[in-house]
């Protein structure tokens, strides 16, 4: 296979026809792209691989390497073997005719010329289209005089590669947003670090180097550092996991026999520390403080990955002193690494990443208890949250808002939307009320589609002001007014839920009771695949206790619909297809917000597709198993 | 008559043939003056020569951006040569080949190559190491588009992360994601065809680029990573667990219990999403979510409570292992589906009395 490209010249063979796109891939001395999977029985004219091509999901590879040119005359090796298999493939598998195949590549090449012409800056002012021949001309120009100008790239001829290595280094550094940095492990003297370190943690190369790397990382990670850095052996502690058991093996080999680099590799965190940027304001404060006020230092997780190098100690010169007595006589060993920041959520700040001071977030199982409270709900509740914990939230709402609150319960179990509260008021510890807005959604796990806990955004409302609430939500409409009315009444009537006197009684039974109906919705309405409910077969309230003549327990007001089990489909929550029904669907909403993030979510899919679309993506994904995946072992345990 | 038509088509077949030399020639000309090896040059067939014409460009205006210092440069150059120890230094084109090597060495410690995307998705420079990873030269893949190469399924989402706006532009917005792409490797490291290409996990993290002349454009540059299935780990402040595909622990190794207090048998049954913060819920799914699709996963930073008080900042890398049935080779192995992680504690314990779950006012903390 590589002897065939290397005989043709590696020119562009390897392009790919996706399934989806229509875009064809066509070169002049590479394949036809044809529709249909091409076999190895219909390649027969082609000399290439003889493996039986893998079918696989959404495969792309139907394309074979010959080609169908015939105006081009340069690559004339190319042209007999090609017109053989051309013959072949008319023969065979021929679907279009050759027209169309010529006219896609013609047009392939035009767009081509049109984006050449586009980049280069005479060709733009032109009004008219220019031809073919005047762009390529143009474009030689053009590539001249870039040359002209940029003498490194002049260099960098005689040498295969396409960029110089300092702007290719320059570019990798600020995709990784690393810095690179050599330490001897002896003392962890800092040898080497790159320009872009000042970037990252705001220190000028020279205070860093000839420092020790262990002044710059927090103290409690100095231990974990030193490890890193032992070279006593030289892979300490290796271990390998199995892939194919998912156990743990001892390594007896070295992990890098495979790789070009010698030395072990290190990957590990820690902490070091950024020099804060303002210095005036500091000196203010020392100044004001005469007592010893402890800055705290500033500090960011960095991620080092590299390796072990080690180097005779009569190559370092100066920077080898003073090492070399530690170390055996002429062996100077050092890590050599990147250090690279990583983008979300740099732990220097105490979790209060995207919640506002007047926010805090807590979590409910799915009677209401609460089973985590966020720090911050003890400025605002007073509360501890372990005064909190394992309480049910309705002993907190205030008489007036339980109904709304419990018909919000009610459908935030039954839909994968964000449900948003009306403003309500939640008791303090000291009595009194604080005025609150929730959101809510019940977090779904991907895999089982079972509901494993309720998460809550609580805002204080200040009391001047009562909010209206967005529109999250659409059915929120109607049944705002429906609460609205509700509270008027003296008694809350909690529909569904039996009306004792008293309130704290049986306040807490109102989750609990709840959470009750809907188990038991579930278990008379089970799907026969698993066990767990697709959401798709609960639009609406199917509450045995059908009570309602007052409110629409119902979302969006519409009329329970008793159906079949299993796949009914709501008609506010069009699914459509597996992939691309899900977009429309997963418009603003919580979890569905990661199906377009991530792509066709498991949510759209119901268990046994979920379970398939993994195992498929496993197949698919052949990452260093080291052999083919073997289809008599694939186990399907659901 | 006849004789007369036959005239005209020689002739135009004969200037045809003359406007295709001319044309040839031209092209010629394009691929002499890229900087590839003359070899290379050669062989390259008329839309390769335009579309590395176009990344030639581009990566010209993109990289006039940030043009260094020669002062920098070479002082980079004497400290790399210092740190590496070699032994050519005396070379005049010493100068040179350190470069090669220490821009080498980047890539090699990144353990992936680089890659600049135009936000239709074209990929417009790759670092010639893509041949290690994806089995195909640089020449044969710049220029060309990424959903070519890569799974469609995750051609939403990485639409997604090419949308940007010019504010996310100007800050150099950050970009993290995980991504399906075709592989021409063999398992021994060959190039194959890409007829059997196999699909290889991706983890691309890098950030975007704005570049203001000839016209504003916008680039994504990233490093790219294959996902590996071997780790390589120290004992401390790291151990692995395996879950079901539900994320519920089925097992964890021992040292859990000195970084976060929970025996391994506690965790048994219990699914991560009850042990990590509120606010990392999202992080979390969409972590489970990658693993699903994708089999393969990196969690980012997110936090883990500690029995009894306080939290972890952790990060986990993680794989959906096959399910492996008893076999002749292997009768007494039977396991299920299952997700493996490697959980790296990034932090110390953070607020220990603080208690935030229900779960950690039930239990102390054993240390």
């Amino acid at each position: 296979m590589s002897a065939w490209n290397a005989a043709t010249g590696g020119g562009d063979r390897a392009g790919g026809e996706p399934a989806e796109d229509v875009l064809v891939e066509e070169k002049q001395s590479s394949s036809v792209s044809l529709p249909v999977m091409m076999t190895p029985s219909s390649a027969s004219g082609m000399s290439l691989s003889m493996d039986m091509p893998r079918k696989r999901k959404g495969s792309m590879d139907n394309q074979d390497s010959k080609s169908t040119s015939v105006n081009d005359a340069d690559m004339e090796d190319d042209q007999i073997r090609s017109d053989e298999e051309d013959q072949h493939v008319k023969i065979k598998c021929f679907r279009e005719p050759h027209s169309q195949i010529e006219k896609r590549r013609r047009d392939k090449m035009n767009n081509l010329i049109d984006k050449l012409s586009a980049m280069i800056p005479t060709c733009n002012p032109m009004s008219r289209k220019l031809d073919k021949l005047t762009v390529l001309r143009m474009a030689v120009q053009h590539l001249k005089s870039l040359k002209g100008s940029a003498s490194s790239f002049s260099e960098a001829n005689y040498k295969p590669s396409f960029l110089p290595d300092e702007e290719l280094k320059h570019l990798v550094l600020k995709a990784a947003d690393g810095f690179l940095f050599v330490v001897g492990c002896d003392r962890g003297k800092i040898v080497f670090v790159s320009e872009s370190v000042t970037k990252i943690l705001n220190y000028s190369r020279a205070e860093l180097i000839g420092q020790s790397l262990f002044d710059y990382i927090h103290p409690k990670d100095m231990g974990k550092v030193k490890e890193q850095l032992s070279a006593s052996e030289l892979y300490p502690r290796e271990r390998l996991i199995d892939a194919k058991t998912g156990l743990q093996v001892q390594a007896d080999l070295p992990v890098s026999a495979a790789r070009l680099c010698s030395g072990a590799r290190r990957s590990f965190f820690c902490r070091m520390k950024y020099n804060k940027i303002s210095v005036k304001i500091e000196e203010k404060e020392s100044h004001a403080n005469t007592s010893k006020k402890k800055e705290s230092q500033k500090y960011c997780t960095v991620h080092c990955t590299g390796y072990m190098r080690s180097w005779p100690t009569s190559q370092m010169g100066a920077e080898g002193e003073g090492e070399a007595d530690k170390q055996d006589s002429s062996h100077f060993s050092c890590l050599v690494a990147v250090g690279r920041v990583h983008s979300h959520s740099s732990p220097q700040v105490n979790g209060e990443v995207r919640v506002k001071p007047t926010e805090f977030v807590t979590r409910y199982a799915m009677d209401g208890k609460f089973t985590f409270v966020d720090q911050r709900a003890t400025t605002i509740l007073g509360y501890l949250p372990q005064e909190l914990l394992g309480t049910s939230c309705y002993e907190y709402f205030h008489q007036d808002d339980l109904p709304h609150l419990a018909d919000r319960h009610r459908k935030v179990l039954r839909s994968k939307e964000k449900i948003e509260t009306n403003c309500y008021k939640f008791k303090t510890k000291y009595g009194s009320f604080v005025t609150l807005q929730s959101q809510w959604f019940s977090f779904v796990n991907p895999w089982t589609k079972e509901v494993e806990y309720i998460v809550s955004t609580n805002t204080v409302i200040s009391h001047d002001h009562s909010r209206t609430s967005r529109s999250g939500n659409k059915s929120e409409q109607s049944s705002n007014s429906k609460a609205s009315e509700d509270c008027k009444k003296s008694l809350p009537i909690i529909p569904g839920i039996s009306t004792t006197p008293g309130t704290m009684i049986y306040a807490g039974s109102i989750g609990t009771q709840i959470a009750n109906e809907l188990l038991d919705f579930n278990r008379l309405n089970s799907s026969p695949s698993s066990g767990t409910v697709s959401p798709f077969s609960l639009p609406q309230d199917k509450s045995p206790q059908t009570h309602n003549q007052m409110s629409n327990n119902v979302p969006n007001g519409e009329t329970p619909d008793m159906e079949m089990p299993g796949k009914s489909i709501s008609e506010d929550e069009p699914q459509g297809a597996a992939f691309s029904g899900g977009e429309a669907l997963m418009g603003e909403n919580s979890q569905l917000d990661l199906d377009s993030v991530v792509g066709p979510g498991l949510s759209s899919l119901s268990n046994d597709e979920a379970a398939i679309s993994v195992i498929m993506s496993l197949l698919e994904t052949d990452t260093n198993l080291g052999e083919a995946v073997d289809f008599e072992e694939m186990h399907w345990s659901l | 008559m006849t004789a007369d038509k036959e005239k005209r088509r020689a002739i135009s077949r004969e200037a045809a043939r003359k406007r295709r030399r001319v044309e040839s020639d031209v092209f010629g000309d394009l691929s002499h003056l890229l900087p590839l090896h003359p070899s290379v040059q050669a062989h390259l067939d008329k839309p390769s020569i335009i579309r590395l014409t176009l990344s030639y460009i581009r990566m010209h205006s993109l990289l006039k951006e940030s043009i260094r210092t020669t002062a920098e440069s070479t002082h980079m150059v004497r400290y790399a040569q210092v740190a590496e120890g070699r032994e050519e230094r005396s070379d005049c084109d010493g100068g040179q080949d350190e470069e090669e090597k220490e821009t080498n060495m980047y890539l090699r410690i990144l353990e992936g190559f680089l890659m600049v995307l135009s936000t239709e998705g074209d990929m417009i420079f790759l670092s010639d190491n893509v041949s290690r990873y994806m089995g195909m030269t640089q020449t044969e893949l710049m220029g060309h588009n990424i959903f070519e190469y890569t799974h469609p399924c995750d051609h939403e989402e990485i639409r997604n992360n090419l949308r940007l706006t010019a504010e996310e532009v100007w800050c150099g917005e950050k970009r993290d994601f995980v991504m399906r792409i075709k592989s021409a490797l063999t398992h021994r490291g060959r190039s194959a065809n890409l007829k059997s290409a196999t699909w290889k996990v991706l983890h691309c993290q890098g950030r975007a680029k704005m570049c203001v002349s000839p016209s504003s454009v916008s680039y994504l540059l990233l490093t790219c990573r294959p996902l590996p299935l071997s780790h390589t780990l120290l004992s401390t402040h790291t151990f692995t667990s395996q879950h079901s595909m539900d994320m519920r622990f089925t097992y964890c190794d021992q040292r859990v219990t000195s970084l976060l207090g929970y025996s391994p048998e506690e965790l048994l049954g219990r699914s991560i999403y009850e042990l990590c913060h509120t606010l990392d819920t999202h992080c979390l799914n969409k972590n489970h979510l990658n693993l699903c699709l994708k089999s393969q996963s990196v969690s980012g930073q997110y936090r883990m409570l500690v029995r009894g008080g306080g939290y972890v900042w952790v990060e986990s890398h993680s794989a959906v292992i096959p399910a492996v049935r008893p076999s002749k080779s292997r009768p007494s192995v039977h396991q299920p589906l299952c997700i493996l992680c490697v959980t790296y504690v990034l932090s110390g314990v953070e607020e220990p009395f603080l208690q935030l779950s229900l779960d950690q006012t039930i239990h102390r903390h054993v240390s």
